[in-house]
């Protein structure tokens, strides 16, 4: 396996809003369709043996990215090598060699059993006849879907469907997987168990690159993140990496109920101690999310500027710095806005 | 591509088929219905074609000077039998394609090494045994129905005139495939090129009654060969010889209609690759 799994350098994809009818193709009209771009001059070196994850809201351009990487999608710009072979001109390479995990449970036959669709992956794939049989024992004993191989997967529960399709991305033997928001959708357990399947697969010594949305689990994974935003790379580090260029190590949220025109004032007084990364009113209550090295030496200081500015402490949480908080600081929404 | 990629590529093929197959056996009430309408539907034209002709000595004379034969059930049931199995293939390559892209599998395939020729063609070629059927079935209804037997060579000499046909009409398929990649949606296409076929080819009668322009549109059309040919030899005892030129033209036109259906899929595969069309339905 090369040292680098994905190298890819400002990597573009534009899309067309809206449709051209066949009435204007026809008549040769001017194509007057929007184009917007859903990813925007991504680069990225992804190491051999790591798992990196692409951490951002829904609409960020997390999935286009990974679907151009599977071959599925063809740039509109810039260039990539997965696995060493070009992404345009040699796909039918990369496909040899790579798991992906990208459409989930509605991708499988639910009239056959789960042997049966590993059988038909196993011959789409080209896995010699000779290993497909003992590959498909092996791979469904990792996904713990042994004693259920046999039965329709109309009857499999969601995560026994998620399962499955890790399954079929493991019949290549890929050193590298793609797995788009791999856990959307499954309960805590089921997800807790796809999560510990894919550190083993790092320690098989395969690449995984993951979409997600759900932080904590970027944060649980990945050796390394990249956080998107409107088709672009804002951050890219390991996950400590991240929160210790927030230059914070605690996290308070407020909730304060006072009359909006103290709110400026109520701000400055806190930044002295910590930067205020979110501030919003919704029903005359102020939320303030406020980065700092110490909440212990912040909150005296909040009880004192509401007091000062005619306002009431009605809610106060301390957290440590999550990837939530990164994101914040960075484009200034939540991961879920 | 190498021979190690072509065998892998067959056993991908195979698989697709038996794939499709598994899939076609877990719904049997689908046989029950490859019974009824092959009976059902020509059916209907003999009676139609007794209550027209009155059963009299000089319209069957007259029928038996345009078609060469004088087996009026057997000159409907083969002809609609024909359709049937023409209308499994016209759907199936487009149609295994929409199935897949409904089904939430089209990229999953799609993000495999396999031909794309594979998803195209596999499950199409499980329906052939539609097609089997459906012709044992004109069989027995003929033979039970209207003493019209046909032997094992008659037999193996409609094997060949459908062997010879398959590249053509799968490769009209497979436009449809394009078709589907490209606008997602191939069911009014379908019906529309069906409806042609219906009217021209003579699936219920000879086209030498259709007007002169008519006659050309048919002999451009690779089913009207097809079905004179099957005609030809399941009831007027011809040999191949005598329509080694049709299967020529028939031959022919399955080459030419192949590449423009390699050369419309591959482009539209890529323009749905440019655009993101795989997973939409």
């Amino acid at each position: 396996m090369p040292a680098i799994a994905i190298e890819a350098a400002g990597l573009t994809k534009d899309f067309e809003k809206g449709r051209r009818t066949v009435w204007q193709r026809l008549r040769r009209e001017r194509d007057r369709r929007e184009r917007f771009r859903a990813v925007d001059g991504v680069d990225l070196h992804v190491e051999a043996g790591e798992i990196f994850g692409i951490l951002g809201p829904n609409g960020a351009g997390k999935t286009t990215t990974m679907r151009m990487l599977a071959t599925l999608l063809e740039p509109t710009s810039g260039q990539a090598t997965v696995l060493g072979h070009d992404l345009v001109t040699e796909a039918r390479a990369i496909r040899r060699r790579l798991g992906a995990v990208l459409s989930g449970e509605r991708s499988l036959y639910w009239k056959l059993t789960a042997r049966e669709n590993l059988e038909y992956f196993a011959a789409l794939y080209h896995v010699p006849p000779a290993e497909t049989k003992g590959r498909i024992a092996e791979i469904l004993e990792i996904v713990h879907l042994t004693d259920r191989a046999d039965d329709y997967v109309e009857k499999y529960s969601t995560g026994m469907r998620q399962r499955l399709v890790l399954a079929r991305a493991l019949l290549p033997a890929p050193s590298l997987l793609l797995l788009d928001e791999p856990t959307v959708g499954l309960d805590p357990q089921a997800a807790r168990d796809l999560r510990e399947r894919v550190v083993q697969l790092r320690e098989e010594g395969r690449t995984v690159l993951l979409t997600t949305h759900y932080m904590e689990e970027a944060d649980q994974l990945c050796d390394r993140i990249a956080i998107v935003d409107h088709g672009r790379i804002v951050a890219l580090d390991t996950p400590a990496g991240l929160k210790r260029d927030l230059n914070a190590t605690e996290v308070v949220r407020l909730e304060l109920h006072g009359p909006e025109r103290s709110d400026a004032a109520l701000v400055a007084r806190l930044e002295s101690a910590g930067q205020v990364a979110q501030r919003t009113r919704e029903n005359g209550t102020l939320h303030l999310t406020v980065h700092c090295q110490s909440a212990r030496e912040l909150v005296p200081l909040v009880i004192d500027a509401a007091r000062a500015e005619d306002a009431e402490l009605a809610n106060i949480q301390v957290q440590p710095v999550s990837l939530e908080d990164v994101f914040i600081s960075l484009t200034g929404r939540a991961l879920r806005e | 591509m190498n021979a190690a990629s072509v065998i892998a590529d067959a056993r991908a093929f195979w698989a697709a088929t038996r794939k499709e197959w598994r899939i076609l056996r877990r719904y049997p009430g689908n046989l029950l219905s490859f019974i009824f309408w092959p009976i059902a539907l020509p059916l209907a034209y003999v009676f139609q074609a007794q209550a027209f002709s009155g059963g009299r000595d000089d319209t069957m004379a007259a029928f038996m000077e345009r078609t060469g034969t004088n087996e009026v059930a057997g000159f409907l049931f083969v002809g609609w039998a024909t359709y049937m199995w023409l209308s499994i293939v016209l759907w199936g390559p487009g149609t295994a394609l929409r199935t897949e892209q409904i089904r939430g599998s089209l990229e999953a395939i799609f993000l495999t090494p396999a031909s794309r020729l594979v998803v195209l063609f596999g499950p199409a070629i499980s329906q052939l045994v539609w097609a089997v059927w459906i012709f044992v079935v004109v069989g027995v209804a003929l033979w039970i129905g209207f003493g019209v037997s046909i032997g094992p060579v008659e037999a193996l000499r409609a094997l060949t005139v459908i062997v010879v046909g398959v590249p053509a009409l799968y490769a009209i398929g497979a436009l449809f495939g394009a078709v589907v990649l490209r606008f997602g949606e191939v069911h009014a296409l379908v019906q529309g090129v069906r409806g042609l076929f219906t009217a021209v080819c003579g699936m219920s009668f000879p086209i030498i009654v259709l007007p002169d322009w008519a006659q050309v549109v048919a002999l451009s059309l690779p089913p009207t060969y097809l079905i004179a040919d099957l005609r030809a030899v399941l009831l007027t005892g011809s040999g191949v010889g005598r329509i080694l030129g049709d299967l020529a033209i028939l031959a022919g036109m399955g080459a030419v209609l192949a590449v423009a259906a390699v050369v419309a899929f591959r482009r539209t595969e890529l323009h749905a690759r440019r655009g993101g069309r795989l997973a939409q339905y």
